[in-house]
Formats: structure tokens, C-alpha cells, sequence
């Protein structure tokens, strides 16, 4: 307890002020003791003197008697000075002032005047009584009669000899003198007495309001330590004081954190609890001060290691402290934390793998070591085969179970000195520390061998394989950016070159992925440059063949390749990400072209344009605001718009698959249809089409074509008509070719057709010819059709 | 509290006093005023108990001797004061000096005669402080 309250400092402003009340008390009433002791005993200076010449008087009406009577007998004597003398120091003593030497053995005295009511009444008495005795005296000289000298101090003499009378004249004189001095002396002891019963008085007044203060003081201390105390003690902060012979205190958040009883961490326990590696610094900056800033590890009750960070003080010179005081903090929470946040931006939140990021940098250190050691090393890059189609069959969820998966196989297959990255996607990468090429090579058939045993997810059996780039290091200086690329340029010769294969970089492949690299750059180019166009393809009704649309397609002719086809760079486009601002570009012209037909007057009743969305486009999300963007840019209604989106796009899962169909219901509302491409191919069952914003229902072209002849198909296109009627949707056929396919599909009950035999694609202006030209005409007579793309 | 407890202990004196001189079969009070150089006293009083309250106006302190003595009193040799020695049997009652200001009592139980009182301080009774008291 008292240990414990060295470690606060404890006066506040409160205790100081008491403090400065008990002495102010203490000289208050010194002042008083001491102005009432010099005013009681003020009376009495000069008290000796007084008394003397007092006393003195009755010797002198003596000798006075005497004097008169040897005069008289004619001896030398001289009773006017005695006479003289009685009276000087009558008045001296009554009023004050200079009392006469007597005799020559002593000194002229000054006396102060008397005080008190009886002593100057015996005083005026004396001094009448002097009178009365020398006049008396005067009158013996002089032979005259002495009764006939007027008394006046009311004396009532009976006897009437002179000699008799001055006797008792010097009688009384004396008589009163000897009172007086008894009268002043036991005034003294009246004043002494006082003078006591007043000291006493004030003495114990002070020694009361001083205790009162004190009290108050020591009160005042207990809350203000009690306050400091549960602050100290209430705080999450540790507080613990160091002295000679170890820990002096511990604030109950120290035992309350660690769980350990107060007494087990005074004294030389708390050392007991830090972890061995920590325990020379701290038992160092207990011991000296220093360093300033430590963090250690102390066991707690259930012997974890919390990590605690403190700040030493050195308050050894503080009086109130004497010792090393260490304020510290719990952060084993917040390094845990970290620890977590680094491991998370090192690693692969799926695999738990490495991530590009750390990947980097082993291969960094491992070409650093190669540089001293000359020793090899191989990059390996992993694409897997199919990985996109099942992924986008069945959905993110079993695309991150394969991953998984496929991160365990091949953790399976390496040794734990080889890094095992994942960049990202399907993309894996594996560092082989001292490595040959042989090796490598072993190591990328070890790894694709291992992957082929089926994978079961979602209960699909799924066979993958995977393309491995390698690229090689002999040793010596490289960087680590040209390593990863080389392989990446190898991977891609291997997928070109087949599936599951495997290539060893060469200088010589860098050439030819440079083609693949030159069309993205002229894409991007070519969407710069506005080497994009759209085409037309007419939609009739089958049943009037009348014109009902158009589906907008994207041709592109590059000035050094001539017209690209889009099965050419359609895939580099969504590869790239250029898909986007293709789309874009594709939904503001088709929207900007039907408005100005619109405007021109030159479109029939429920006329729609359709254009393709992407799926790529659909997962980026923000369609919906793009699409309004167009038709507001081009003043369209929303109902001559129509979106064609692929079967898988619309039912992919997870997150991005229910923003899409959120958005594509949004737009719907709008006025926007909704079509589903290449219908039939996909996964949709009946349940989830009936929960989707469409209205029409492309059937693929791959069942038109064989409609005729193959029996099969024409029962599936059957079904899929019916089908979408039963849902109440409009169902259109494209790729038709002949009158045959028409004539079956219209029988078939399909509404809408599209095809080289109905009207191949054309630029807009050809189109509005066409249109004009041929509304009247026949549908089978328009085969003026170069085929469709 | 030690003050109030002063009080109370006081006024429970006064009231004993008051019993006390009431209660006795105290006689006549008898007033006697001394002052420089004279006593002021009743010439003639009852025989019997008598309580002299006794008051000095000073301003020199006085004391108080009954003697049963008609006549004038024997002095002593130094011519002063009154010979106390020689007149021993017929003193009656003395007071001390009292202070200018006091007042005290004497009681007395006085048969008839002739009586003085007088203040033999040095000088006094030659002085003119005596006088005569016929107790009948």
C-alpha cells in the first residue's frame, strides 16, 4: 500500500492551498501571542523603578519627620529638599517623568505615569497627603501654630501637638505609599494571570483550526491518491514502477492482462514471466532507463505470449517516484494484425499461396545469390486448359474450388525450397532454386501428369491440363521482370502449340508472340483511329416478312490487314479488356443510326436494333448506365433497343452474374428487350428463364442448318419455339440459308428470321436502301446475300 | 460547555449565599463605609446578632477592628497605631485590609456596651478613622 503510493505525486493545487492555510493559521496567531504578550507586559516595564521610588517615599516622609525635628533642634539638617524630593517623585510617580537621585548611590529614573483606576487614586492621595506632611513641616520651622495649616486629604487630626501631627501626616504618607507599590504589584499579577488565560486561549484556537486543516489536508491527500489510483488502475495502459530489488508496483491492469496474482510480479517475479530473448532488454531498461522504447513478450496465466510495448521513464531523481517507470501497451492484437495484413499482401487470399508480389521477390533473392553462386535456376509458368469454360459453366464458386485444388496438386509435386505462386486467375508460377533445364522440364511433367486425374466439382468429373512456359537462368545477372516474361512468351507458344504442353523459352519466340502483341496494339490503335464500323442485318416476321430489326454487328478494317474478321480479334479484345470500349462504341452508334432512321421516318412499327453485349461487359458491370447513356446521348426511345446477351452471361453465378441480371431487369423496365443468344448451348434451365428480363430467344444456328434433314435438330428447334412461347417469348432463328429452313421454321410456329437469305449485313446507308427498295418484295427473293459473319 | 458548566456553578453559589444569610437567624445587617480617613457606621444598634457588610471607597486600603471600649484607645510607642496587644480582650472582630472598592462582612453577636471601630493601618485611627458604636 505504501509502496504503492510512491508512485503518485500527491499534492494538487488543493493541498498546497491547505498547506499555505495551516501556516498562514500558525502565523496568525504567533502575531496575536506575541502583540497580546508585549501589550499585557507593556504595563509593566519600568515596574522596578516604579516600585523603588514607590518604596522609597516611605523611607523619605520618614526622614523627612526626622530632618524637620534636627533643624528645629538647630542641627544641620535640610527638610525642604526632603520635602522637595516627596513631592518630585509623588508627581513623578502619579503622572510620569523624571523621579530625583535620592541619596547620590542612585540615578535620576524616568518613570512611566500610572495606570489603573485605584493606583492613581492612591497616587493623588500620596501626592496630597506629600502636601499636607510638608506644609505641616513648613509651619514647625517657622513656629508657626501647625493646626492652623489647611488639610487636604481629608485627614481628621485630634491631636494637636505639631510634632505629633507631622508623625502621623508622615504616617499616612507612608501608609499610602506602601499600598500604592502593593496595589501596581498585584496589578502585575492581575495582567500575568490575564496574559495566561488569553495565550492558552489562543493557543488552543490555533492548535484547533491547524488540526482542522491537517485533517482536511490528509482527507484531501486520500482522495486525490484514491483518484490517481483509479485512474491508474482503470486505464488499459500497464503501469509498473522498477526500484532497486525489481518491480515496486504493478497497476491492476498488469495482473488483470496477464491474469498472474499482484504479489507474483513485485519483486524479482516479473522478470520470471518476460520471454527469455526479451529479458536482458528489459530487465536493461529497468535497471538504467534504457532504451527508451522496448517490446517484449510476458507469459500470461495460460502461458501465451502477450507482446507488450513500452515507454521507459527514468524518474529515479523524482522524489515521489525513485524509480524506472514503464508505461506500456498490449499490441500483441495489433502485430497479430499486421502479421495477417503483411501475410495477405504476399499471399493468395484463395490458395493461401504466394502472390506475384512475394513470388518477385524470391526470385529477386534467388538471382542475387545465383549472381555470387553462378548457380541456375527456372521460371515455370502454368496456365490451365478450360479453366475459363468452367468457370464460366459453373459458375466462380466451383472456378475457386478447382483453383484450390489445383493449388494443392501441385503443392503436391514440389519441393517446400521451390516457390509455388499463384499470379492471379489460372495462372500459377513455380521458382526452382538450382535448377537445370532437364529438371525443369521433369518439373513441369510432374506438375501437368498430376493434374490429370480428374477433379470432381459440383459434381462434374473435370479433366484439366494445363500449359507450361519455362524459361531458364544459367547464372549470372539478370532481372527478375524479363524471367517471369520469358515465360509467359514460352506458355503462350505451348498454348498455341497444343493444349497440355509444355515449351523451354527461345529467343526466336519472342517473334512470333509479337504478332499476337501487334494486333492488341492495332486494335487500340484502330479504335483510336475509328477503323470501326457497323453493319446491319436484317430480322423479318415470318409469318408477313415483314421487317421487325436489325442486329448491329462490329466490322473492323485495319489499314495494313485489310477487313479483320471478328473471330480474329474479338478474343484479343476480351482478352484485353478493349471489349469494353468496343462496346461502348457499338451501343452509342447503333443507338445514334436507329434515331436518325427514326427522324428519316424510315422505320416500320416495333422496329428493334439489337446489338451484342459481352459478357465481359456484363461481369464489368455499369451496363445499365452505359445503355441509358447512349439512347439519351442519341434521343432514342428505349423500346427500339434490344440486347443480345449470351445464355452463359445471363446465368453465370456469384456476385457479378446478380448485378448483371439487376441491371439487365433494370433496363428492361426501361423499355430496353432482351434477347438470349445463342440459345440451346447453355446451361439455363426452363425455372431460371422464366426469372429473367427477356423477351425473345435466339435459337442457335447450329440447329437451323440441320432442320431440314436432320430430324433431331428440327425436334430440338420444335421444342425451343414451343418452349418459348410457353414463356411467353418471342423466338427468332438465325443462320438461314434457304427457303427450305424457312419454310420449316415457319411451320415450326418460330416468329422472326435472320440469315444470309433474308438479308445479309450492310452498312447503314445501304440498309436504308434496301429497306426502301425491298419492303414489298417477297422473302424468298432476296438472295442477294454475301453471308453472315 | 467548560464556560456554561462556570455559569451554572456561579449562579448556584449566589444561591447558596443568598440561603445562607437569609437561612441563618442572621440579625440586623449594618451597613459600615470606610474612606480616607473616616468610618461611616450606625451610632446605635440592637444587641445581638449583627452582620456588618463593610465597604472601603478607599483610596488606601482599610481594615476594620470592633473593640468593646467606650473610651480613647491605648496607642502603641511608635505613636501611630493603636496598641492591639493591650486591648486583646475586648476585641470583638477584626477584618483584614480590604482593597479599595471591596466589600466584606463580619459577623458579630454583640451584647449591649460601648463598642469603636476602627482602622489601625499606620496613622488611620489618628488619622480620624474611628468611631462609636452603643449596642443596646
Amino acid at each position: 500500500m505504501l509502496r504503492r503510493r510512491q508512485a503518485f505525486r500527491p499534492f494538487a493545487t488543493r493541498g498546497r492551498r491547505t498547506i499555505a492555510g495551516i501556516l498562514a493559521t500558525f502565523a496568525l496567531f504567533s502575531t496575536l501571542t506575541v502583540t497580546v504578550s508585549i501589550w499585557a507586559t507593556s504595563g509593566s516595564r519600568h515596574r522596578a523603578s516604579v516600585l523603588e521610588v514607590a518604596a522609597r517615599q516611605r523611607t523619605l516622609a520618614e526622614r523627612y519627620v526626622k530632618d524637620v525635628l534636627l533643624a528645629r533642634a538647630g542641627a544641620q539638617a535640610d527638610p525642604a529638599l526632603t520635602g522637595r524630593l516627596l513631592a518630585l517623585s509623588a508627581d513623578a510617580l502619579l503622572n510620569g517623568g523624571v523621579a530625583p537621585a535620592v541619596n547620590g548611590d542612585d540615578d535620576e529614573t524616568l518613570l512611566p505615569p500610572a495606570s489603573g483606576v485605584t493606583v492613581r487614586a492612591q497616587l493623588r492621595q500620596e501626592r496630597r497627603l506629600v502636601r499636607d506632611l510638608t506644609a505641616t513641616g513648613s509651619a514647625v520651622l517657622a513656629r508657626r501654630p501647625a493646626t492652623a495649616v489647611k488639610l487636604t486629604a481629608d485627614e481628621r487630626l485630634t491631636v494637636r501637638d505639631p510634632v505629633e501631627r507631622l508623625r502621623v501626616l508622615s504616617a499616612l504618607t507612608s501608609n499610602v505609599s506602601l499600598n500604592a507599590a502593593r496595589t501596581i504589584g498585584a496589578e502585575d499579577d492581575r495582567n500575568i494571570g490575564r496574559l495566561i488565560v488569553i495565550e492558552v486561549v489562543l493557543g488552543a484556537i490555533g492548535l484547533l483550526t491547524s488540526l482542522l486543516l491537517a485533517f482536511g489536508l490528509i482527507a484531501a491527500t486520500r482522495r486525490q491518491t484514491a483518484h490517481f489510483r483509479s485512474l491508474v488502475t482503470s486505464s488499459t495502459d500497464l503501469v509498473l514502477v522498477f526500484g532497486d530489488g525489481g518491480c515496486r508496483y504493478a497497476s491492476e491492469s498488469v495482473a488483470t492482462m496477464l491474469g498472474h496474482p499482484e504479489d507474483d510480479l513485485l519483486g524479482e517475479g516479473f522478470a520470471g514471466f518476460v520471454h527469455e530473448d526479451d529479458r536482458a532488454s528489459v530487465c536493461a531498461a529497468y535497471a538504467h532507463g534504457e532504451p527508451h522504447e522496448i517490446v517484449f513478450r510476458v507469459a500470461n496465466e495460460f502461458h501465451e505470449w502477450r507482446h507488450l510495448e513500452a515507454h521507459v521513464t527514468d524518474l529515479r531523481a523524482d522524489r515521489q517516484i525513485r524509480g524506472i517507470v514503464l508505461n506500456a501497451r498490449d499490441v500483441t492484437e495489433r502485430l497479430r494484425l499486421e502479421e495477417e495484413l503483411t501475410h495477405q499482401a504476399f499471399h493468395d487470399g484463395l490458395t493461401g499461396l504466394p502472390n506475384r508480389a512475394l513470388f518477385r521477390d524470391r526470385l529477386d533473392q534467388s538471382l542475387a545469390r545465383s549472381k555470387r553462386s553462378h548457380e541456375g535456376l527456372a521460371v515455370l509458368l502454368l496456365d490451365l486448359d478450360g479453366f475459363k469454360q468452367v468457370n464460366d459453366s459453373l459458375g466462380h464458386d466451383a472456378g475457386d474450388q478447382l483453383l484450390e485444388e489445383v493449388a494443392r496438386r501441385f503443392g503436391e509435386v514440389t519441393r517446400p525450397a521451390d516457390t509455388l505462386a499463384r499470379f492471379g486467375g489460372d495462372e500459377f508460377a513455380l521458382l526452382l532454386e538450382g535448377a537445370n533445364e532437364t529438371q525443369a522440364v521433369a518439373a513441369a511433367n510432374r506438375l501437368v501428369r498430376n493434374l490429370s486425374e480428374p477433379i470432381r466439382i459440383a459434381g462434374h468429373e473435370l479433366g484439366l491440363g494445363a500449359s507450361v512456359g519455362i524459361a531458364m537462368h544459367a547464372g549470372g545477372e539478370a532481372a527478375s521482370e524479363e524471367l517471369i516474361r520469358h515465360a509467359d512468351l514460352a506458355m503462350y507458344a505451348a498454348k498455341e502449340a497444343g493444349r497440355g504442353r509444355h515449351e523451354v523459352f527461345r529467343y526466336d519466340m519472342a517473334r512470333e508472340l509479337g504478332e499476337l502483341l501487334g494486333l492488341e496494339h492495332e486494335l487500340r490503335l484502330g479504335l483510336q483511329r475509328g477503323e470501326f464500323s457497323l453493319h446491319y442485318q436484317p430480322e423479318i416476321a415470318l409469318d408477313t416478312a415483314a421487317i421487325v430489326g436489325v442486329e448491329a454487328l462490329l466490322r473492323w478494317h485495319s489499314p495494313t490487314r485489310g477487313s479483320v474478321p471478328p473471330a480474329e480479334f474479338i478474343p484479343i479484345a476480351e482478352a484485353t479488356g478493349l471489349i469494353v470500349p468496343l462496346g461502348e462504341y457499338v451501343l452509342h452508334e447503333a443507338c445514334a443510326q436507329t434515331a436518325r432512321w427514326l427522324r428519316n421516318a424510315a422505320l416500320p412499327e416495333g422496329f428493334v436494333t439489337w446489338t451484342n453485349l459481352s459478357g465481359k461487359q456484363l461481369s464489368a458491370g455499369g451496363v445499365s448506365a452505359l445503355v441509358r447513356e447512349a439512347l439519351e446521348a442519341a434521343e432514342l426511345p428505349a423500346g427500339f433497343l434490344g440486347l443480345e446477351v449470351t445464355e452463359t452471361a445471363l446465368v453465370q453465378e456469384g456476385h457479378a452474374g446478380e448485378r448483371a441480371r439487376a441491371e439487365l431487369q433494370e433496363l428492361h423496365e426501361l423499355g430496353v428487350r432482351i434477347a438470349v443468344d445463342d440459345f440451346g448451348t447453355g446451361f439455363s434451365s426452363l425455372g431460371q428463364l422464366r426469372s429473367f428480363p427477356v423477351d425473345m430467344i435466339k435459337v442457335d444456328r447450329s440447329f437451323v442448318q440441320g432442320i431440314e434433314h436432320d430430324a433431331k435438330d428440327a425436334a430440338i428447334t420444335a421444342n425451343l419455339v414451343s418452349l418459348a412461347h410457353a414463356l411467353g417469348l418471342l423466338a427468332i432463328a438465325e443462320g438461314i440459308e434457304s427457303d427450305g429452313q424457312l419454310t420449316s421454321l415457319r411451320e415450326l410456329g418460330c416468329d422472326l428470321a435472320q440469315g444470309h437469305h433474308c438479308g445479309t449485313p450492310m452498312p447503314a446507308a445501304a440498309f436504308e436502301r434496301w429497306l426502301s427498295g425491298v419492303r414489298d418484295k417477297p422473302v424468298g427473293q432476296r438472295s442477294d446475300a454475301l453471308g453472315e459473319v | 460547555m467548560s464556560l456554561r458548566l462556570l455559569v451554572l456553578a456561579s449562579l448556584a453559589l449566589l444561591a447558596c449565599s443568598g440561603c445562607g444569610s437569609g437561612g441563618h437567624e442572621a440579625g440586623a445587617v449594618v451597613r459600615v463605609t470606610e474612606r480616607d480617613f473616616r468610618i461611616s457606621a450606625p451610632r446605635h444598634v440592637r444587641s445581638g446578632d449583627l452582620l456588618l457588610s463593610v465597604r472601603n471607597r478607599g483610596p488606601d486600603a482599610h481594615e476594620l477592628i470592633v473593640v468593646r471600649e467606650g473610651s480613647r484607645l491605648p496607642l502603641r510607642r511608635d505613636g501611630s497605631t493603636v496598641s492591639e496587644e493591650r486591648l486583646e480582650p475586648v476585641i470583638v472582630g477584626t477584618l483584614e485590609p480590604g482593597q479599595p472598592g471591596s466589600s466584606r462582612k463580619l459577623r458579630l453577636h454583640l451584647a449591649p456596651g460601648h463598642y469603636q471601630l476602627f482602622c489601625n493601618m499606620s496613622g488611620h485611627y489618628l488619622g480620624g478613622m474611628h468611631t462609636k458604636l452603643v449596642v443596646g
